[in-house]
């Protein structure tokens, strides 16, 4: 029974206080702390899919000059594509198949927002490393992969992390869809207050994906300073 | 100069050119609403030139789904072939979405199932599958917000609870002891008359081993056919429910509110048709069944035919245009 | 009562349904477009003042990127939820004010990276001729900076028109409607003509701003040359 209780809707005439201050909503079984970890684990499962697949194909590719064309055209579309019409059309699909509503709609077309982002910019920042530099270190003698991997890509480190960074926003803010899609994730809120007319829930919903849009995006700029070597921070600072 | 002279012409003619792209679209699309009603104006003055109605224009809007859309179409051309100015306006949003348009000066009629209507408007009175108790509620409420509740129509499109046709249960009462998934759209979660009374220990008391919220619709019948939930609230009119061999469980304990469909029309508009309006909206309820939506819906949602034009369809074959 | 279902299986796609409702895909695409143009129209003249005010008032760069930065995180699903009940689902409002929110971010940026990267001889060059401010900035540093800022309006005009579809959750959105309308009625044709029509219009418009920034500022090409 308890189970059942958790999940009744939220009173209509909460106040966006007593939703956003309330720690047994934050705690409570399938609360607000739950939902958020389900959505953080779902985001960063494509995120790092993303990357994964993202960050060595389009350096290679970038590394040997191939798929220019490619580039120019992902930037439009990845910026086009409906991500809600993909996931809505895979869902019948998916349980057609008996994958059920989750997760795998919604992670592929959230996926196809992120891939291009990171694809194209990790493109043209390898494309755009220091051609000195480059030269530099085939001069050093360094095989062709030392050169790629441990030249280029340091040099677009900056670039590369930027482009995680933007994608991980984007994956976050367009996550919510899931919740008009038999899912739940912190677009649940949302829904629940469209459905059942009360704006606090709607208003409450949107500043969490908010701040975790905005925390996140804030930890990534914390991680790309440590992370960066200094050499190439130097190098970026001087090229501004 | 004279060439930062031409560079600056240069950006200034591409900003000109978005600027009359945009002008060309506000007009263009402006021109098409005109030509819009111009058309059906012509339309009414070959069909029904005598009687033309004086009055303002008349908005109506479905709801976001099928039936409402089709619904909103035949109320809204029959209206047209009568020779008033109607503006059919997209399908948007679900109930609270239609009584909000009325309240803000959108919409001047909606046609609503009179249950949800009054658990839209007095959530916390009594409900009951009697339709004239339903109307006694719910026309004071309508007039607070200045809309006037016309005659409901013999259309009913009552809540359901379905489950899978290899379901045991034929009541809602038997699902008590099955522990299933239950599954409804976020307005069923919060409604004594849904899902508060399903759970409700002194009405059904059934305890549900867990519950998903999906948006209204195909939805529905999908999580249902592949297992992912055990029961769900729909319509009685989804064509999807015979389509699927599905089952719609009887509602024992009379929780279900009566759902006939019934026009509400702004007052003010109202009177000023006189009693022109409401005559002829109360002819049109009148002539609409349950076989109607239940046929309406085969044809938009699984033949896949527009609702404008199986509402035409259906008013020519009734003889109402 | 009901009739034998002549259609279980649908085809993939009703190649008839794109000559039957042309009207409704016109009205659609047209909408989608006046939509576009308009919140980016908005949102160019906004950017055009908070960059103005970051330029002058080097202080307020940071609080004034971080606040478009922190705009363009919210989801557009709540925020057309959100002012529909105060400005009515049918108001052009309701679907322009979060869209143009959603441009800020890229035009705000773009715009202040295009000022910056003008070089500061050739203002000291304009100064030195005697231009007024005003004059040197809209005859020395706006041409310098236009490609940047056209790059900018290019970027913030694609991803609207992606976003525009959403807009469809309140009933407008433009070809964002065929997509819902397919959705709610598992008819796989209207979805896929909005989503292929809202991607061919985001191609389309690229390829315009692109050939239109190139006119508008030669000397990129000549300077590549």
């Amino acid at each position: 029974m308890d189970v059942t209780l958790a999940q009744a809707a939220l009173p209509r005439e909460i106040s966006l206080s007593e939703f956003l201050f309330s720690a047994e909503l934050w705690t409570r079984d399938d609360g607000i702390l739950d939902t958020l970890v389900d959505t953080a684990v779902l985001c960063g499962a494509v995120v790092l899919a993303a990357t994964l697949v993202a960050v060595p194909l389009a350096a290679y590719l970038a590394h040997h000059g191939r798929g220019e064309i490619a580039v120019t055209w992902m930037v439009t579309l990845s910026r086009a594509v409906p991500t809600l019409a993909v996931a809505a059309l895979l869902v019948p699909v998916s349980l057609r198949i008996g994958l059920g509503f989750e997760p795998w709609p919604i992670f592929i077309a959230l996926l196809l927002l992120a891939l291009p982002q990171i694809y194209i910019n990790t493109y043209a920042a390898i494309r755009g490393a220091d051609r000195g530099v480059v030269g530099a270190a085939r001069g050093m003698g360094l095989t062709e992969s030392a050169v790629l991997w441990r030249v280029e890509a340091a040099l677009a480190g900056a670039v590369i992390m930027t482009s995680i960074r933007v994608a991980a926003v984007q994956v976050i803010a367009t996550e919510p869809l899931r919740a008009f899609l038999g899912g739940d994730g912190l677009g649940r809120y949302v829904r629940d207050g469209l459905g059942q007319n009360s704006p606090s829930q709607i208003v409450g919903g949107t500043i969490l994906i908010g701040l975790f849009a905005a925390s996140t995006a804030l930890a990534f700029r914390g991680a790309e300073r440590l992370a960066l070597p200094r050499g190439v921070t130097r190098l970026s600072s001087n090229a501004t | 100069m004279l060439r930062t002279f031409a560079r600056r012409l240069r950006v200034l003619t591409v900003l000109l050119l978005l600027t009359l792209v945009a002008a060309a679209c506000g007009g263009a699309d402006e021109s098409t609403d005109a030509a819009a009603t111009d058309a059906a104006a012509s339309d009414t003055d070959a069909s029904d030139a005598a009687a033309a109605p004086e009055g303002p224009t008349i908005r109506i809007r479905g709801q976001d789904f099928s039936e409402s859309a089709t619904i909103a179409q035949v109320y809204g051309q029959y209206l047209q072939a009568k020779g008033y100015d109607v503006e059919i306006v997209a399908p948007a949003g679900f109930r609270a979405e239609a009584v909000a348009g009325l309240q803000n000066d959108e919409l001047d009629l909606i046609v609503d199932y009179i249950g949800g209507s009054q658990t839209e408007l007095a959530p916390d009175t009594e409900t009951s599958d009697d339709p004239d108790q339903v109307i006694e509620v719910i026309t004071p409420a309508y007039e607070e917000i200045g809309a006037t509740v016309l005659e409901y129509s013999p259309a009913v499109d009552g809540d359901a609870l379905v489950v899978r046709g290899d379901s045991e249960a034929e009541t809602i009462s038997d699902l008590a002891g099955m522990d299933l998934v239950f599954g409804a759209s976020a307005q069923c979660f919060e409604r004594p008359q849904c899902f508060l009374g399903y759970t409700d220990p002194d009405i059904y008391g059934i305890e549900f081993a867990d519950t998903v919220t999906l948006e209204f619709g195909p939805l529905l019948g999908e999580g249902l056919a592949a297992g992912e939930v055990d029961a769900v609230v729909w319509n009685t009119t989804a064509p999807q429910i015979e389509e699927q061999g599905f089952k719609v469980l009887e509602d024992d304990k009379g929780l279900h509110p009566a759902q006939n469909i019934a026009p509400i029309v702004m007052t003010d508009v109202l009177e000023a048709y006189g009693d022109q309006l409401s005559a002829d909206l109360n002819t049109l309820s009148a002539a609409i069944t349950t076989e109607d939506l239940v046929a309406w819906n085969v044809q938009t949602d699984i033949e896949q035919r527009e609702p404008d034009d199986v509402a035409t369809e259906w008013l020519e074959a009734e003889g109402l245009n | 009562m009901i009739p034998v279902l002549a259609q279980s299986a649908q085809p993939f796609f009703r190649w008839s349904y794109l000559i039957d409702e042309w009207d409704q895909i016109q009205a659609a695409l047209l909408q989608h477009l006046q939509l576009t143009v308009l919140s980016v129209a908005a949102g160019l003249v906004l950017s055009a003042m908070l960059a103005a005010t970051a330029l002058r008032y080097r202080w307020t760069t940071t609080p004034i990127t971080s606040f478009t930065g922190i705009l363009y995180t919210l989801p557009s699903v709540a925020l057309f939820a959100l002012l529909a009940p105060v400005f009515g689902t049918q108001a052009v409002a309701t679907a322009v004010i979060p869209l143009t929110m959603f441009t800020l971010l890229i035009l705000v940026t773009n715009i202040i990276a295009g000022f910056q990267s003008v070089p500061g001889p050739v203002k000291d060059a304009a100064n030195g001729m005697g231009l007024t401010p005003t004059a040197r900035v809209l005859t020395v540093e706006l041409p310098l900076a236009s490609p940047l800022i056209l790059a900018g309006i290019r970027i913030a005009t694609v991803s609207t028109i992606g976003l525009v579809t959403v807009a469809g959750i309140i009933g407008q959105g433009g070809l964002g409607r065929l997509i819902f309308d397919g959705l709610n009625r598992r008819f796989d044709t209207p979805t896929i003509i909005g989503a292929v029509f809202s991607i061919l219009l985001a191609l389309l418009m690229d390829a315009l701003l692109l050939a239109a920034s190139r006119a508008a500022t030669p000397w990129t090409r000549r300077a590549r040359a």
